[in-house]
């Protein structure tokens, strides 16, 4: 068990070396300059040279490389360029509203998907079950930000009951902030809910079959016993697995839904990041992100291996 | 996980098998509605799609102008038809390359022993980054083009393709007729494609339909967010893109757009659910 | 339908706070949240020409100089106006007193040189000056001198200018490049900054105003506001959205579309007429608008009727006007102006385009971005036009950054497009000098600029500026499409604000 534990944190050094390598290459590559638009629309190219030594720019790729590989080993992730402030503290100053975002959509989703998904199965064929299944199917075509256009447009403009944009200003209580969330986390929600309720419908079906919910049937438990009891019991780690994997997802779903609703988090930081040139910040950005889904995925990873022992061999 | 599945039935019986089915009987004719407009495009659209007309700018939905006119005089109709070849043909393109390029890892991974490790480390990495954050920063390296679009997306989709096809490939590589068919010198890329290949068509044509709805909502979050396919070709994504402008005085700029991706992509799963279900029972449990 | 207010009406609605102001003593406190475009790349505007950057820093740093009405030169920091000797090298400069920076030192004209100096390196209007100035000294603690090496007119407009801003600094921080401290003598002071949230101001209580009367950016400047928090929100749309809720005492530059949306309610809307000018600057160096002939079949060939059409939706919004600057403006002329003809001239354009051997091969490469929407409105419109004359037209759009990095070089493209505020001074639009984008330097070009820059006498100079007009005609450089109108949102409870391009919000306050 220890060399199984041992080996699959191997696995995660390597594959976030590969992520780091990947990261920096994909950045490096980017054409657009980040000297000339700090400098605005006037500058001359001389003090675009100028600019660009000093932040480094001009060094060959291998010393860049090497710099910053040298950086993220002490958790040092750069200055951004464009923010004038250190990477990690960008980040956390826009960790905030994702993290909420995440949450709450995760909340959404699962309040609405776990239910349906159960009664779908428990009701496998019924006119709730593929009423249940076309709506979930439907909601996973939905372009969120399309949504969350549509949102915007009735409930906050046509409506006024919610705030369009931002997390409110400085000062600005931890009920303001969560009102400017209300919209974006019901429209990311809804969208992925879609995956969970079907996830939870396969799930519940699985066990619902199997053969020890047959004899606590057979024993003449009542039905919700059987299947909040034994079923859902058994149901739940590939049920908490696909919301785990789902949380790495909404972090990409909130890349767009962060943009459409103006929230200061790592999303839209990434977008303008690129829009801007910001290479430490787009670097740092990925990073991070990639970083915690390898850990979610390694925790999952760790969950089966104390649950289900045929995954130690 | 696939095992071993069906090989993949014959054409004609597999069409009719998915007619048969309610749900995937409509998907598949709204595909075909939809794949049909999009190729007749140049002989169905009443205008041409770039012709422009200030005068007639934000024009509501008509005779004259089935969807409207859009916010320099251009007919929404004809611009969604041509829109959907682009983000079709961009869509289908990201599932043949993504198949490729998945299809190579996963074999390499499922059939090498001693390639398993690095390719599968590999796969591991890419699979870290959320799609669209690495489809907007690989399209903001390569610049924004179609055929760089089809890149940042099959690269992202790939790895997900490379792990089916390796899981099923480690399963098959085990098969006695295959050991047979090493042990007896048969040559290894005719083993490859005789016998994995064709034993894992099925997954992957599964799994290239969910690629295809997938790949349609990314190319229209890359387009809307302004680092997709050059804006003077139209998709869906920029129309949408530009509709939000004038969402109060034209809605129907940007509605109509939405709703064709919707009713595709929901045909699309229409389908891809068909098809796992008869092609592949024991998948049909998973998500 | 839009339903728009006429002109005068409108008018006579910015002017209506004026007039309540002298009934309702203004109220001092509040704070307002003000959107903004974006976050300003930094905050030291002599580092940086986005007038986003003007607009936030010019509450916290102050210039010698500044503009009062019809754009008038009013001191701010500076006591007067410059004496400037008979041969026009010498500006002497008195510097008002009892001045305290944000730190609570007093400012004296050490400072004064020291950021002088700074600015001649870092900023890039400071650099055009250094070219002409020989030596900024100190005359007495209260007295600057500054002498040049040929006769400069615009010399006191670049100093009174709110971007790549002659701010003034404490001697001390001004060795800083790039500056760190934003220790200015402004109204209002940095409170707090969060990148992509907020920048907080609040009001300076060591600030001594200007006597008398407020006069837009000069006279004296009220501090009734205790705070101003500048939020950016890049989606224009998203602006437009908070601003109906009510989240933003004022919200700049919103897209013309939202007119109508934003006249309910909790917002209403501040029109800026003129606000600017959008222009296609045609690359005289390489490629094919190195050939006048081939630039001035382009200036035939465009139809800014259509292309502000489609920019900017209705003539409430824009005026098809071919002088370079508009009614109002000392610089207004129409010499020069034949040449720009409001629906296209596609005959002429296609002769012209025979004439210079053009065969339609070689794509005119127009470069573009949708960081501004009618930026990419008016490239689209363009192309339509363009290709009837018989170009062939490659439209690349790309992002703003990508923009600002490939129209430095001149291999990549013929036209790119920009815009413009309409400056107080036509020394300071870029096509003026030689070194940006576009690379215009003929002989014809620099006879009469250099003759308009030596002369220092308004009237002398606004006569000469016709010359200056009719070259830009005559050799197309630019391309002018016309005016375009500025469209904000503004909180009805907000009081004493003066219509300007970089909105300031000292003299604002709240209505009880």
């Amino acid at each position: 068990m220890l060399r199984t534990i041992f080996n699959r944190l191997l696995g995660m050094i390597v594959v976030m070396a590969l992520v780091v390598t990947i990261v920096f290459v994909i950045v490096r590559v980017t054409p657009g300059d980040p000297a000339a638009v700090m400098l605005g629309p006037d500058a001359t190219a001389a003090d675009v040279a100028a600019l660009r030594s000093r932040l480094g720019l001009d060094q060959p790729m291998v010393v860049q490389f090497g710099r910053y590989v040298l950086g993220v080993v002490q958790g040092d992730f750069g200055q951004s360029i464009f923010l004038n402030q250190p990477v990690t503290t960008a980040l956390a100053q826009r960790a905030e509203p994702t993290f909420f975002l995440t949450v709450f959509s995760l909340l959404i989703a699962t309040v609405i998907a776990l239910p349906v998904g159960i009664l779908s199965a428990y009701k496998r064929g019924s006119t709730f079950d593929q009423v249940a299944t076309t709506l979930a199917m439907f909601a996973a075509s939905v372009p969120s930000f399309w949504l969350g256009l549509l949102f915007i447009q009735f409930f906050a403009v046509k409506l006024g009951w919610f705030d369009t944009s931002g997390y409110g200003g400085p000062g600005a209580s931890f009920l303001e902030r969560l009102n400017h969330l209300v919209l974006p986390a019901l429209a990311l929600g809804l969208v992925s809910s879609a995956l969970i309720t079907r996830f939870a419908r396969a799930s519940m079906l699985d066990v619902l079959n199997d053969d020890y919910v047959r004899t606590a049937r057979s024993k003449g438990m009542s039905e919700w016993r059987v299947v909040l009891k034994h079923a859902l019991k058994n149901a739940l780690i590939p049920i908490l697995t696909v919301i785990g994997l789902t949380a790495a997802l909404l972090i990409s779903g909130a890349v767009v839904t962060e943009t459409v609703f103006s929230l200061p988090g790592v999303g839209s930081l990434v977008v303008s990041a690129v829009l801007r040139r910001d290479y430490p910040v787009i670097q740092g950005a990925l990073l991070v992100i990639a970083g915690l889904y390898v850990l979610v995925n390694f925790a999952i990873d760790m969950l089966y291996l104390a649950i289900d022992p045929r995954v130690r061999a | 996980m696939a095992a071993i599945s069906a090989p993949l039935q014959s054409e004609p019986n597999l069409l009719a098998r998915l007619m048969g089915r309610p749900t995937s009987g409509i998907g598949l004719v709204v595909l075909v509605v939809i794949a049909l407009a999009a190729l007749l495009a140049p002989w169905i659209a009443p205008y041409a799609p770039v012709k422009l007309s200030v005068a007639h700018r934000l024009e509501a939905p008509s005779l004259t102008h089935l969807f409207g006119t859009d916010d320099l005089g251009r007919d929404v109709f004809s611009r969604m038809l041509y829109a959907a070849r682009t983000s079709l043909s961009v869509a289908l393109a990201v599932v043949v390359f993504s198949s490729i390029v998945g299809i190579v890892l996963g074999l390499m991974a499922g059939f090498f022993k001693k390639l398993d490790m690095p390719v599968s480390r590999l796969v591991d990495a890419m699979m870290t980054f959320p799609d669209i954050l690495l489809a907007i920063a690989l399209v903001a390296a390569l610049g924004p083009t179609a055929v760089n679009v089809v890149m940042a997306l099959g690269i992202v989709y790939a790895p997900r393709l490379a792990r089916v096809v390796r899981a099923s490939t480690l399963v098959i590589r085990e098969l006695p007729y295959v050991e047979a068919a090493r042990a007896l010198g048969v040559p290894t890329p005719v083993i490859l494609v005789r016998h994995v290949l064709r034993n894992i068509a099925s997954p992957i044509l599964v799994q290239g339909t969910f690629i295809f709805a997938n790949a349609i909502l990314a190319e229209a979050g890359l387009s809307f967010l302004g680092v997709g396919i050059s804006p003077d070709i139209p998709t869906w994504g920029t129309m949408i893109a530009v509709g939000r402008q004038y969402m109060d005085q034209a809605g129907w700029i940007m509605m109509f757009p939405g709703a064709a991706i919707v009713i595709t992509v929901l045909a699309l799963q229409l389908v891809g659910d068909g098809l796992r279900d008869l092609l592949d029972p024991r998948l049909a449990k998973d998500i | 339908m839009r339903r728009l207010l006429s002109v005068a009406a409108l008018l006579a609605a910015m002017t209506l706070p004026a007039v309540q102001g002298a009934w309702a003593e203004p109220v001092k406190g509040g704070v307002i949240d003000v959107a903004t475009v974006g976050e300003p790349p930094t905050l030291d505007p002599m580092a940086s020409t986005a007038d986003l950057v003007g607009i936030v820093t010019q509450h916290i740093f102050e210039t010698l100089y500044t503009f009062g009405k019809d754009w008038s030169i009013t001191p701010l920091l500076a006591a007067d106006l410059p004496g400037i000797s008979g041969d026009g090298l010498t500006y002497t400069i008195p510097l008002r007193t009892g001045i305290k920076f944000h730190d609570g030192s007093d400012m004296d004209s050490a400072d004064v040189v020291a950021s002088l100096q700074r600015w001649e390196k870092v900023a890039t209007r400071g650099k055009q000056a250094a070219e002409v100035i020989s030596s900024i000294e100190a005359v007495d603690a209260s007295t600057i001198k500054i002498v040049l090496k040929k006769p400069y007119a615009p010399l006191v407009s670049l100093l009174a200018f709110n971007n790549a801003a002659a701010i003034i600094i404490p001697s001390e921080n001004a060795g800083e490049d790039p500056l760190t401290k934003f220790i200015g003598t402004g109204p209002y002071l940095l409170k707090d900054r969060k990148p992509d949230q907020f920048i907080q101001l609040a009001r300076f209580d060591g600030y001594k105003s200007r006597e008398g009367e407020p006069n837009v950016y000069g006279g004296a400047r009220k501090q009734y506001l205790d705070e101003i928090r500048f939020v950016p929100v890049p989606d224009p749309n998203t602006r437009v959205e908070g601003a109906v809720a009510g989240q933003f005492a004022y919200a700049d530059a919103l897209p013309v579309e939202a007119y109508d949306k934003i006249s309910g309610g909790k917002t209403k809307p501040v029109i800026l007429k003129p606000f600017g000018w959008p222009v296609f600057v045609m690359n005289t160096k390489e490629g094919l608008n190195s050939d006048i002939r081939i630039r001035k079949a382009v200036q035939a060939a465009l139809a800014p009727n259509d292309m502000l059409t489609a920019a900017f939706g209705s003539t409430d919004f824009f005026t098809i006007d071919g002088s370079m600057y508009p009614e109002g403006f000392a610089w207004h002329n129409k010499v020069g102006t034949d040449a720009y003809k409001s629906d296209g001239d596609t005959e002429t354009a296609a002769t012209l385009l025979k004439e210079a051997g053009y065969d339609g091969s070689k794509p005119l490469r127009i470069l573009t971005s949708r960081q501004y929407e009618f930026h990419y409105k008016m490239a689209q419109v363009a192309q339509a036009y363009l290709e009837q004359a018989g170009f062939k037209v490659q439209l690349d759009v790309v992002e703003w950054a990508t923009l600002t990095k490939n129209r430095q070089d001149p291999k990549l493209w013929d036209i790119y497009i920009t815009h413009s505020p309409f400056l107080p001074e036509p020394s300071l639009n870029g096509f003026m000098s030689d070194t940006t984008p576009g690379w215009w330097a003929t002989d014809a070009k620099h006879k009469v600029v250099e003759a308009f820059n030596a002369e220092s006498d308004p009237a002398k100079r606004a006569k000469l500026y016709e010359d200056v007009q009719k070259v830009i005609y005559e050799e197309a450089p630019i391309y002018k499409v016309g005016d375009f109108n500025a469209l904000a949102a503004q909180a009805p409870n907000l009081q004493g604000m003066t219509p300007s391009p970089w909105p300031f919000f000292w003299n604002a306050y709240l209505e009880k």
